[in-house]
């Protein structure tokens, strides 16, 4: 394909030639916040990466410096109340953050999908059920339920996860049983029935994919409230246990000492909001380019 | 507007509400005391003094004992309790104490979220595609972005240590303090609300984009009304239907928000003692906390919906 002029002449000759995909694809790049947020999460996937293998010190090592030490050439982040240097955990504390905010919605995909598919397309009795179980989990206060659970399983990793998606399975659910509830009204699915393909080739062979766009946009804006999420628990100290670095744990410590060593809460507060804020970004620019209907 | 059927309803509602606040707190309850160990042994306690503190908490009955009679307590007597770590020292007075703290802070913030939000949320509708609505959506993401606890720790960090000779710190909460001076709650609770105030902006910015070009708004300034009259009598009035639907989730929010801020600004509230009360491991007051707060859920969703009608006579129920 030769460059793609963004001017209305080229949309108008060719417009049969743009499949949903590719048409998307070309919408983000023009978005320019989009794009900077999508080239600032593969930078944050990049460390992440890094940070397996390795750090400018070890994350746990205390006193390689004067505890609460600011910026040196050293350590260009300062070191915290343990003379741990903060860079390092700021690294090892983006996997922490990246894990959970993906972990959990592969988790919520597939817990959300089936069941919202299920009943949007069977309707009745299972219809009635789920969606009375969705409405009393937004009746219940997530964060708080999390906590207790998170408490009573023992904070680790997976638990988080587990008690992240126990709460918020049911934004998945709900968003899909609606596609699949409107979905099942269109003719080619009422084709599909009529030339006699099975329940589970209806359900992911032809109700999922035309459902995919909005599924795509509601995943990635669940990344952030789940990386929100964890953050909160960990800064409350029920979440991530030292000395794994979390950036909410870490904005904790820095709480603490920010009368006088401001240089600790500030490195996880600003890596924090700006991966929450690319991933927001990311997840409105693919809402604008999944979604043709609000094509501005 | 205050029909049988509306009657019908808000008992419907009720008993709903307290159905899920008992299965809610059921499972708490008994999820906690499956847990192994014993949060009553210790070097110091043993023998008889052991064993007459088990009695005095019930907890040498049988598990269906113990759960009877945290039920018959809860429901009777609207008893939670009393602390496991600090003995003798009774739940629900204390519960109502922090809740008039919390309820003072949670309410501010409530109240500025709405109207800073709804504020914002009409001038960039009015004066949509302008560099003030690029400005106001744009920061409207990087405010419901940023978690709470960053803005309150910037907070601290501008009007605590930067210009700490300014306040001389004394946003800081202090109890007994707080009836006559605002100015120690407003930096907390404009932490909790800021970020939910970015959402409400764009809620309302995007009905408001509906509603005003709209024949009725064209009318309304065809007679000749003031703009002001248009914007707030007119389209403001149905433009917010929409925005009330994301009241109980932010209520929601709010009181989930200030588990955090009333830890960062120590503040002696519902959600200090709740997260406190967790990493003390004490399970009673955590039951009993997690209880009140489930309710209120309940009953701030139904006031909710109860709005809906006051804002469209429509709806009925």
């Amino acid at each position: 394909m030769a460059t793609v002029v963004a001017s209305r002449a080229v949309e108008i000759e060719m417009p049969e030639q743009a499949s949903l995909w590719s048409d998307a694809w070309r919408r983000l790049r023009r978005n320019r916040l989009a794009l900077v947020s999508t080239i600032y999460l593969v930078l944050l996937v990049a460390v992440a990466l890094i940070a397996l293998v390795w750090t400018p010190y070890r994350m746990s090592a205390i006193g390689i410096a004067p505890t609460y030490q600011g910026i040196t050439s050293a350590h260009w982040l300062g070191v915290d109340s343990l003379g741990r240097d903060i860079l390092s955990r700021l690294m090892v504390g983006t996997q922490v953050s990246l894990v959970v905010g993906l972990g959990t919605q592969v988790f919520v995909l597939l817990v959300g999908v089936p069941i919202g598919l299920a009943a949007g397309y069977y309707r009745g009795w299972f219809d009635n059920v789920v969606s009375l179980v969705i409405n009393i989990f937004y009746g219940i206060p997530d964060v708080l339920v999390a906590m207790i659970m998170v408490f009573l399983l023992g904070p680790s990793l997976t638990n988080i996860i587990i008690a992240i998606v126990v709460t918020r399975w049911m934004d998945m659910a709900r968003l899909v049983r609606g596609q699949a509830l409107s979905l099942r009204e269109r003719e080619f699915i009422e084709a599909g029935r009529a030339a006699g393909a099975k329940p589970f080739k209806m359900l992911f062979g032809h109700i999922l994919p035309n459902a995919l766009g909005p599924i795509i946009v509601q995943a990635t804006l669940g990344v952030p409230g789940a990386i929100l999420f964890e953050a909160f628990l960990s800064f409350l100290g029920v979440g991530v246990q030292p000395p794994t670095p979390s950036w909410g744990s870490m904005a904790a410590d820095g709480v603490r000492a920010i009368e006088f060593a401001p240089h600790i809460v500030i490195a996880p507060s600003i890596a924090l909001s700006l991966t929450l804020i690319a991933f927001n970004f990311l997840g409105d620019g693919l809402r604008d380019a999944l979604d043709p209907r609000s094509r501005r | 507007m205050f029909t049988k059927g509306m009657a019908i309803y808000i008992g419907q509602r009720i008993v709903l509400i307290a159905f899920t606040v008992l299965v809610v707190s059921s499972v708490v309850f008994l999820g906690i005391h499956r847990l192994p160990g014993d949060a009553l042994l210790n070097e110091k306690v043993k023998g008889a003094a052991y064993l007459a503190l088990l009695h005095h908490y019930g907890l040498d009955q049988p598990l269906y004992v113990q759960y009877e009679n945290y039920l018959v307590g809860i429901v009777t007597r609207g008893d939670l309790g009393e602390s496991l770590v600090n003995r003798g020292l009774q739940i629900r007075p204390l519960v109502e104490r922090e809740l008039a703290v919390s309820a003072e802070v949670g309410g501010l913030a409530l109240v500025f979220t709405i109207g800073l939000g709804i504020v914002l949320g009409v001038f960039a509708a009015v004066r949509q595609n302008t560099w003030l609505d690029y400005l106001l959506t744009t920061t409207s993401v990087v405010g419901y972005s940023m978690p709470n606890f960053v803005i309150a720790a910037f907070l601290i960090l501008v009007f605590g240590v930067w210009l700490g000779n300014a306040t001389q710190g004394t946003f800081y909460y202090q109890l007994g303090a707080w009836k006559g001076d605002i100015g120690q709650i407003w930096l907390p609770a404009f932490a909790l609300g800021f970020p939910y105030a970015s959402y409400v902006a764009r809620l309302t910015r995007a009905s408001m984009l509906e509603v005003i070009r709209q024949d009725y708004v064209r009318t309304a300034r065809a007679k000749g009304l003031s703009e002001i009259t248009i914007l707030v009598r007119h389209a403001l009035r149905n433009a917010l239907i929409p925005v009330t639907t994301i009241l109980g989730p932010l209520t929601i929010g709010i009181i989930t928000g200030s588990v955090v801020i009333e830890n960062v600004f120590g503040i002696p509230g519902l959600g200090k003692e709740f997260a406190q009360s967790i990493l003390n491991r004490d399970y009673a007051i955590v039951i009993g906390v997690f209880t009140m707060y489930a309710g209120m859920v309940g009953l701030a969703n139904l006031l909710v919906d109860l709005g809906y009608v006051v804002l469209d006579p429509r709806i009925r129920y």
